[in-house]
């Protein structure tokens, strides 16, 4: 695994290994990227980051903050956050480990045909669980 | 001789480390004031976060503060105001109050109330936030945490420190008047007399400029202390504990300092 956290600076992670801010609602922590990136207003900025969680069908989490979110939310906010990144590739690093309640394959299947993105998704995962994607 | 030179290795050590964390101090201080004259540091979240900073620190805590601040400045006064006229130095009594209260002994008071309300809840969250990766996750999405973090908690602790000691002199002022003139206009004259021989330009700056060590001081020291904190969970309480015992130091430092240049 030491390979995914050596990706180039042009992929975009979901891992465990980069929380939420703990402290920020899913939308502050989406939104902070197109601020500090983009150089957008903070009401242009939550407008892009609530439209992506709707684009994922999780509007609903917006407000929530990363302890009171459920293991599959903080999924789909991290993952927010990285597609508003807008980088090439996006890394979904060993998925397991932060979808451990859901059968995250055809999760993340789902997810993926609802994003609108234009660059490609790789899942790094263990070998043992090879299995589980020809599901 | 085995035991000399293991107490002076061990000295050494300690020497060492002050050093080290001294010097991480200065640096991470001499980058953040570099940061704060670059004009895209000053974007709406950097601004957002100092705002929440300041209320939390400052406008969330103001009523106890003041009820405190009024309740110390009003004993301190009626101590000094009983002494002097034991003593017969009446007229000295207005100048003795305001430079011990306003001068002295306020901000310092304040800095302290800041430091162990403000300066350990930022000290852990620093703690946290390194132990949990946050940082890491902010470095990876291109968010500077000096800019969103760091910076903001800096300004806001300077900010709030120098306006809640602020109040608490204009408080302990108007206290010092209620308490040697009663409530009428008679004294005011005289009490503003003292009041201006007192205050000259000075004096203002040194106060305002020691005031706002204070605030950097109750700000920068837990942040370096949080982020010196080992990648494991159970370092945060020692991390905080020794956050604040740097807090503290540098605050009777900065107020033994500030004593020795005005009075020696």
């Amino acid at each position: 695994m030491t390979a995914v956290a050596a990706l180039p600076d042009d992929v975009a992670r979901v891992s465990h290994e980069l929380p939420l801010r703990a402290n920020l609602s899913a939308l502050d922590n989406i939104a902070l990227i197109p601020i500090y990136q983009g150089h957008f207003n903070v009401a242009e900025s939550n407008r892009q980051a609530q439209q992506l969680l709707k684009q994922l069908g999780h509007a609903d989490i917006a407000t929530l903050r990363d302890p009171d979110m459920t293991p599959a939310q903080r999924f789909i906010t991290k993952l927010a956050r990285a597609l508003i990144l807008r980088r090439p590739r996006l890394v979904i690093d060993r998925p397991g480990a932060m979808l451990y309640d859901v059968p995250y394959p055809a999760f993340i299947r789902h997810l993926a045909a609802q994003a609108e993105t234009t660059g490609t998704w790789e899942i790094f995962d263990f070998s043992w669980n090879q299995a589980l994607y020809r599901a | 001789m085995n035991f000399l030179a293991a107490s002076i290795e061990s000295l050494g050590a300690k020497v060492v480390g002050w050093f080290t964390v001294g010097y991480g101090m200065f640096a991470f201080l001499a980058q953040a004031g570099l940061l704060l004259l670059e004009p895209a540091t000053w974007n709406r979240a950097t601004f957002d976060v100092v705002v929440k900073q300041v209320y939390f620190t400052a406008v969330q805590i103001l009523h106890v503060f003041l009820g405190y601040a009024l309740v110390i400045s009003w004993l301190i006064i009626t101590i000094i105001l009983s002494t002097a006229r034991d003593f017969g130095l009446t007229e000295f009594a207005s100048e003795m109050a305001i430079r011990v209260l306003v001068l002295e002994l306020l901000p310092f008071l304040t800095a302290l109330f800041v430091a162990l309300r403000s300066g350990s809840a930022i000290n852990t969250e620093v703690a946290l936030m390194q132990v949990n990766n946050e940082l890491d996750a902010l470095a990876h999405c291109k968010v500077p945490p000096m800019q969103f973090e760091f910076l903001p908690r800096l300004v806001g602790g300077v900010v709030s420190v120098v306006t809640l000691a602020g109040l608490a002199g204009l408080l302990a002022l108007l206290m010092g008047y209620l308490a040697i003139y009663g409530v009428n206009a008679a004294g005011f004259e005289p009490y503003t007399r003292t009041i201006a021989k007192i205050f000259d330009f000075r004096i203002v700056a040194g106060l305002i400029f020691k005031c706002a060590l204070f605030g950097l001081a109750v700000t920068l020291i837990p942040v370096t202390a949080g982020l010196e904190t080992p990648k494991k969970l159970f370092m945060v309480p020692v991390s905080v504990l020794r956050g604040m015992m740097r807090v503290f130091f540098a605050i009777v430092a900065i107020e033994v300092v500030s004593l020795a240049l005005k009075y020696i």
